[in-house]
C-alpha cells in the first residue's frame, strides 16, 4: 500500500480523477436539466452506451476523435428523441419508458457491433483518442498544473459546462422557467408558456450530454470499444444528481468523489497490489447507496419530476 | 351530424390488451425489418428462421420452454413489485445472488442425497435473491432510498462479488478459465423429458406463476400490494404496516429472481461462471410489461420471448444475421406495446345526431 503514497502516483491519481469525472459530470448535468424540467430520464445508461459505440465507430472511420465525440453526442440526442416523444407527447410512464430505451440501445449497439464484424478477428481495433492539450503557463504551476491543466478538450469543456448550466439555471429567464416546470408545470401552462417544447429541449439536451459522455469513454479515454463498457455509469449519474442535491456545483463534487474512488482502484490494479480489486470496483456503488441514505434531508428534488403533466380539461 | 368523441376507458379489457400486443409485435417486426433491410439483409428470411427455430417441431418448442423458464420467474418477480408501484429493477443481481447462494449450499452439503440436496439448493436460491430484495425494501422503508437506485447499484455489487468468487476462492484449481469446479452430481435438477434440456425448473416456474396469480388476486396480501400501487399514502393512513409490506413484497420479488438463478445454474449450466448473468433479469422486466403485469400474461409473454431468443440462434446459423437482433426486437415490442396500450385506454365514440327538421 505504501507505493500509493509516492508523489508521482498521487498526482497521477488526481489527474485521473479529473479525467474520469468528466463524463460523469457531463451526463449528470444533462440529467439535472431533464429532472429540473420534470422528466426523470432513466435511459442515461442507454444513451451513454449508444454514444460510446457511435463515438468509437465514427472515430475509427474518420480517424478524427473530435468528429467521433460530436457524432456520439448526436446519437445520444436521437435516442433521447424517442424518450421525449414517449414521455412528453404521449405522457407514458417515465420509469418504464426509460428502462425500455436502455434495453433498446443496448440491443442496437450489440447488434451493430456484431454486424460490422467488430467482435470477430483476433486483432482488436484500436482508435485514435483525443490529445491532451497543455494550457500554456497554467500547466507549469507545480502539482496543480499536471493535475488540472493537462487534459483533453472535452474535459475542459465539461468544467466550463458546469458554469454554463449554473448560469442558465439561476441567472436566466429560461432557467427560471425550467426550474418552475419541475416544481409546478401548471403555473407555466397558465402563464401561456408551452410546457411540451421546454420539456423536449430539456430531454434532448440531456441526450446530447449523455451521448457526449459516452463517446468520451471510447474516443476520449480508451482506445477501443468493448460491449458493456459503460458498466452502470449511467445509473451512477442518476445517483450523482441525487447526491448533488440537484445543484450543478454539488453535482460536480459528487461526481469527483466517485471518480476519485475509481481512479484509486485503477492505480491499485496497475501497481499490482495483492488485494481483491473487485471490492474497490464495487465501492462506488455501495457509497452511492450510502450517499442516498444520508442525503434525503433538505432534499431539493423537483416536486413534479417523474410525473407527466396533463393539462386539466374543463 | 356525426361527432367523434374520445373518452377514457375505466378498465382495459383482455381483448384490447391482447390486440395491442399483437399490433405491437407487428409494428416491431416492421421496424426491425427496416433495420435489417438498411443493413442489406433479408428481413423475411430472418423472421422465418426465427419462427422455425422457435416453434417448429418438438425439439424447438422444448428448447423455447427452456429459454422461457428463467424469464417466467424474473417476469413474475417484476409483476409482484411493479403491481405495488415498487420499481425493482434488480432482478439481474437477485438472480445472480440466488445462483451464488445455491452454489454455496450445494458445495457445503454435497454429501446429502439428491432428494434432500435439490430442494435445499432451490430454497437457497430463493433465500439469496429474497435477502437482496428484502434489503432494498428495508432501505426504502427505513431510509427512503429509492428502490430504483438501490436495486441497480446492488446489481453491480453482486456482479463484482461473482467475479471475485469465481476468480478467487471458488475458482476451479488448475484451470485457466474463470469458473468453479463442476456442480456435484446430486444437485443437478432432473430433466422432465429424456434427451432434452427441459429441467425441473420449468415446473417450478409454472407453479410460481399459478402461485403468484393466486397471491395477487385471491389473498389479502395481494390486495395490499395492489392498493399500495394505487395510492401508497392512503395505505399509510388506512393503517397498513408499510415497512412490513414493502420488505415482504420485495423479498418475494427477489426470491423469484433467485429461483430463476438457481434453476439456470442447476438445470442448464454445469458450473458457476460469468455466463449466469446474461440479461435474464432485464428481459424479465420486458416480459412482465408485455404480459400486462398479470402472472398468466407474463407466462405467455415469457414463452414468446424465450422463443425469440431461441429462434435468434437458428437465424444466426441460417442467415448470418447476428442473434442479438432479437434483443432489439424485444425492446421495440415493449416500446410499441406501451404506445398501443395507450391507444387501448381511449375509445372513440361515434355520436350521430339527427338534425331536427323544422
Amino acid at each position: 500500500m505504501i507505493e500509493l503514497l509516492s508523489e508521482g502516483i498521487i498526482i497521477s491519481i488526481l489527474a485521473a480523477t479529473i479525467r474520469i469525472a468528466s463524463p460523469l459530470i457531463l451526463a449528470a448535468l444533462g440529467e439535472l436539466i431533464c429532472e429540473r424540467g420534470g422528466v426523470v430520464n432513466l435511459s442515461i445508461e442507454g444513451m451513454m452506451y449508444m454514444g460510446a459505440f457511435v463515438g468509437f465507430f465514427i472515430t475509427w472511420k474518420t480517424e478524427s476523435p473530435i468528429t467521433g465525440i460530436l457524432a456520439g453526442a448526436v446519437s445520444g440526442m436521437l435516442v433521447s428523441l424517442i424518450m421525449a416523444f414517449m414521455v412528453v407527447t404521449l405522457k407514458l410512464k417515465q420509469f418504464v419508458t426509460g428502462l425500455a430505451i436502455n434495453l433498446l440501445s443496448a440491443g442496437l449497439v450489440v447488434f451493430w457491433y456484431r454486424l460490422f464484424g467488430l467482435s470477430s478477428g483476433k486483432d482488436v481495433i484500436s482508435i485514435k483518442i483525443l490529445q491532451t492539450i497543455k494550457i500554456p503557463f497554467l500547466s507549469e504551476i507545480p502539482y496543480l498544473g499536471k493535475i488540472a491543466f493537462e487534459q483533453n478538450i472535452v474535459t475542459y469543456f465539461t468544467y466550463l459546462m458546469v458554469l454554463v448550466v449554473w448560469y442558465f439555471l439561476y441567472r436566466t429567464k429560461f432557467g427560471l422557467e425550467l426550474r418552475c416546470l419541475g416544481e409546478n408545470p401548471a403555473s407555466i401552462d397558465m402563464k401561456g408558456l408551452r410546457v411540451e417544447i421546454r420539456q423536449y429541449c430539456a430531454v434532448l439536451f440531456g441526450g446530447l450530454m449523455a451521448g457526449m459522455a459516452g463517446a468520451f469513454l471510447s474516443a476520449g479515454s480508451s482506445f477501443r470499444f468493448v460491449p458493456g463498457m459503460t458498466a452502470g455509469r449511467g445509473w451512477l449519474v442518476i445517483v450523482i444528481v441525487i447526491a448533488g442535491n440537484w445543484n450543478p456545483k454539488l453535482i460536480m463534487m459528487a461526481a469527483m468523489l466517485f471518480a476519485l474512488l475509481d481512479a484509486f482502484q485503477l492505480h491499485v490494479q496497475a501497481i499490482g497490489i495483492n488485494f481483491p480489486y473487485q471490492i474497490l470496483l464495487a465501492l462506488p456503488y455501495v457509497v452511492a447507496i450510502l450517499a442516498v441514505m444520508f442525503s434525503r434531508s433538505k432534499s431539493n428534488a423537483p416536486a413534479h419530476a417523474g410525473i407527466p403533466y396533463i393539462r386539466e380539461c374543463s | 351530424m356525426i361527432k367523434l368523441e374520445i373518452e377514457k376507458r375505466k378498465n382495459v379489457g383482455l381483448v384490447w390488451q391482447v390486440l395491442s400486443f399483437i399490433i405491437a409485435l407487428f409494428a416491431a417486426m416492421i421496424v426491425t425489418g427496416c433495420l435489417l433491410y438498411w443493413a442489406g439483409l433479408d428481413a423475411i428470411e430472418a423472421f422465418l428462421a426465427v419462427y422455425e427455430g422457435a416453434f417448429v417441431g418438438v425439439e424447438a418448442i422444448v428448447e423455447t420452454l427452456v429459454r422461457a423458464t428463467p424469464l417466467i420467474l424474473t417476469g413474475l418477480a417484476t409483476v409482484v413489485a411493479f403491481r405495488a408501484s415498487v420499481w425493482n429493477i434488480g432482478q439481474e443481481g437477485q438472480l445472480v445472488l440466488g445462483a451464488i447462494f445455491g452454489f454455496w449450499v450445494s458445495m457445503e452439503f454435497s454429501y446429502l442425497p439428491y432428494y434432500l440436496l435439490i430442494p435445499l439448493v432451490i430454497v437457497a436460491g430463493f433465500v439469496g435473491g429474497g435477502a437482496l430484495g428484502a434489503l432494498c425494501g428495508w432501505l426504502k422503508s427505513r431510509y427512503d432510498v429509492s428502490e430504483i437506485i438501490s436495486t441497480v447499484m446492488l446489481n453491480y455489487v453482486v456482479i463484482y462479488l461473482l467475479t471475485y468468487l469465481i476468480s478467487g476462492p471458488w475458482m476451479a484449481p488448475g484451470e485457466f478459465y474463470l469458473h468453479t469446479a463442476p456442480l456435484s452430481e446430486n444437485s443437478i435438477l432432473p430433466t422432465l423429458l429424456e434427451d432434452t434440456r427441459l429441467h425441473g425448473g420449468f415446473l417450478i416456474s409454472i407453479v410460481a406463476a399459478i402461485g403468484i396469480h393466486v397471491l395477487i388476486n385471491k389473498t389479502s396480501f395481494g390486495y395490499d400490494i395492489k392498493a399500495f400501487g394505487y395510492n401508497s399514502v392512503a395505505c399509510k393512513f388506512k393503517g397498513m404496516n408499510v415497512p412490513r409490506t414493502l420488505v415482504l413484497l420485495m423479498m418475494i420479488s427477489g426470491g423469484l429472481s433467485g429461483l430463476a438463478g438457481a434453476g439456470e445454474l442447476f438445470g442448464v449450466q454445469d458450473r458457476l461462471s460469468g455466463s449466469i448473468a446474461q440479461n435474464l433479469g432485464f428481459t424479465g422486466i420486458l416480459v412482465a410489461m408485455c404480459g400486462g403485469l398479470s402472472p398468466l400474461g407474463t407466462l405467455l409473454a415469457a414463452i414468446l420471448f424465450g422463443g425469440l431468443v431461441n429462434g435468434g440462434f437458428m437465424m444466426q446459423i441460417l442467415t448470418g444475421v447476428p442473434a442479438s437482433m432479437v434483443y432489439v426486437m424485444q425492446a421495440v415490442v415493449l416500446l410499441f406495446f406501451l404506445c398501443s396500450g395507450l391507444m387501448a385506454t381511449f375509445r372513440i365514440r361515434i355520436i350521430i345526431q339527427k338534425r331536427v327538421k323544422q
